[in-house]
């Protein structure tokens, strides 16, 4: 059906592994082929804090990567996809791309702007489409409530996410929710950052963010979150214990990654296919309800 | 009632400072910022941290106050949601501002020691965390591939643009 060079990223493979192992089984489910390079290397996302020469010189090598095997890319991280596509299209420049192949040419690679880069959650409503997911539904979730969080690069910059969701009145997510028979609870809070690209400078600052989230989700009494990006995920999820302690709260709200979520509907084993058992919080009181225990 | 602050003393302000941020591609918008405010009451930091201020960064570049800018701490907690650039009515790209302002601040030696350790471990493997033990062992359980880790040609990179020499504060 359609075939992509599988970015991982740097977090996901080792800190949220069953991030991947979801997508991989959605992926294959739908006939979305997934080719690993493993020369592959940091995006330059991060590496834009210290130099934003580095962050395009990396970006472009990983398009590079993809390019040489005739490959567009899918990530899983939205934001290693943003800056993929921005370094895409900062090479549109002639000058900018001649300086920067000088640069790759030491190690043997060459960016000619051939791979389009596009993020799972695009792919998943896209190439795969709403119709699709819905026909393999298997479980009922007509009881499950749940809080869609789409993460800032899922919808910004609204040049990338052109044509496929609106950054002021998203709706993609909803409905990759809602085709599935949950239901889908609008919050106030609901395009607030995770805080994540701050925490490794000031918890703080991040955890200040999550709690305000949670606190609104909370109220909603949703069974669950769910999200596309791991970032998000550390921060809601993994870190959930330590508001909790900080801020002396008693939130236990899950939060699934939208492959386990959908992967979850479709009848897919939640530890063997999904990896449930490694999300934090614990998902069994969601289980208990898909499986009309509770 | 508080103490006026100290005031702004043209002799201390380091005129060339706006010229020398504007000299990046990258920060030219900057000179399209009216002060209007727009990006700090869209910013969700700003909202729990008043003291980091995208408006009041912008002034201070506009006015020359180098020091003050590069050394100050602030400037390293943006969540990089870019709320700022989505909201602005003059398009200034102030992400992309503050980017060439934290490398600035980065070449001063101002790094916070978490993103020169990124650095670091890509030259290394490749990706961040890449060997972690325990990690390796958790991919193997779940049957996931094994990650090369090989940092080289990355580190090469790396090295061409001088991102190598930049050291943590």
């Amino acid at each position: 059906m359609s075939r992509y060079a599988l970015f991982l990223g740097c977090t996901t493979p080792t800190r949220v592994p069953q991030y991947e192992l979801s997508a991989r089984w959605l992926c294959k489910h739908f006939g979305v082929e997934l080719i690993d390079v493993e020369d592959f290397v940091c995006c330059g996302a991060n590496q834009i804090n210290l130099s934003i020469e580095t962050g395009l010189l990396l970006a472009a090598m990983n398009l590079a990567l993809a390019e040489a095997r005739g490959l567009d890319i899918i990530t899983l991280c939205p934001w290693c996809f943003t800056a993929l596509a921005a370094g895409a299209e900062e090479l549109k420049n002639q000058e900018l791309k001649s300086k920067v192949n000088e640069r790759l040419s030491t190690i043997g690679l060459e960016y000619n702007g051939k791979s389009k880069v596009k993020h799972i959650s695009r792919v998943l409503y896209e190439d795969v489409g709403l119709d699709r997911i819905k026909q393999e539904v298997r479980k009922d979730l007509s009881k499950v409530r749940v809080a869609p969080h789409y993460g800032c690069r899922y919808l910004k910059p609204s040049w990338a996410s052109k044509g496929f969701d609106e950054p002021d009145d998203p709706k993609t997510l909803h409905q990759m929710i809602s085709i599935t028979g949950a239901t889908s609870v609008d919050y106030e809070t609901f395009n607030l950052c995770c805080g994540g690209k701050a925490f490794p400078v000031s918890d703080d600052v991040a955890h200040s963010l999550i709690r305000k989230k949670l606190d609104d989700v909370n109220r909603k009494e949703v069974d669950c979150m769910v999200l596309s990006c791991q970032t998000c995920y550390l921060m809601y999820a993994t870190q959930q214990e330590k508001i909790n302690e900080k801020f002396n709260e008693r939130y236990n709200i899950p939060v699934l990654l939208l492959p386990q979520f959908l992967g979850l509907a479709m009848g897919a084993a939640p530890e063997a296919d999904l990896g449930l058992n490694l999300n934090v919080p614990s998902v069994d009181g969601l289980l208990s309800k898909i499986d009309g225990k509770v | 009632m508080a103490m006026p602050g100290k005031p702004i003393q043209v002799t201390e302000l380091d005129s060339s400072f706006k010229a020398e941020v504007i000299a990046h591609e990258a920060a030219r918008g900057i000179t399209a910022c009216f002060s209007c405010g727009t990006c700090t009451a869209a910013c969700p930091v700003h909202e729990m941290f008043p003291e980091f201020d995208p408006r009041k960064i912008a002034r201070m570049v506009n006015l020359g106050m180098k020091e003050r800018v590069l050394s100050s701490p602030h400037i390293w907690y943006c969540t990089t949601c870019l709320e700022c650039e989505e909201s602005c009515p003059q398009r200034v790209n102030f992400f992309q501002v503050l980017s060439v302002l934290k490398n600035m601040a980065a070449r001063e030696g101002y790094a916070p020691p978490c993103w020169v350790n990124q650095t670091k471990q890509v030259m290394q493997t490749g990706i961040v965390f890449a060997t972690e033990e325990a990690w390796v062992k958790k991919r193997e359980e779940l049957s996931l591939p094994p990650l090369k880790g090989d940092g080289r040609k990355a580190a090469k990179l790396i090295q061409l643009a001088g991102a190598d020499k930049i050291t943590a504060k």
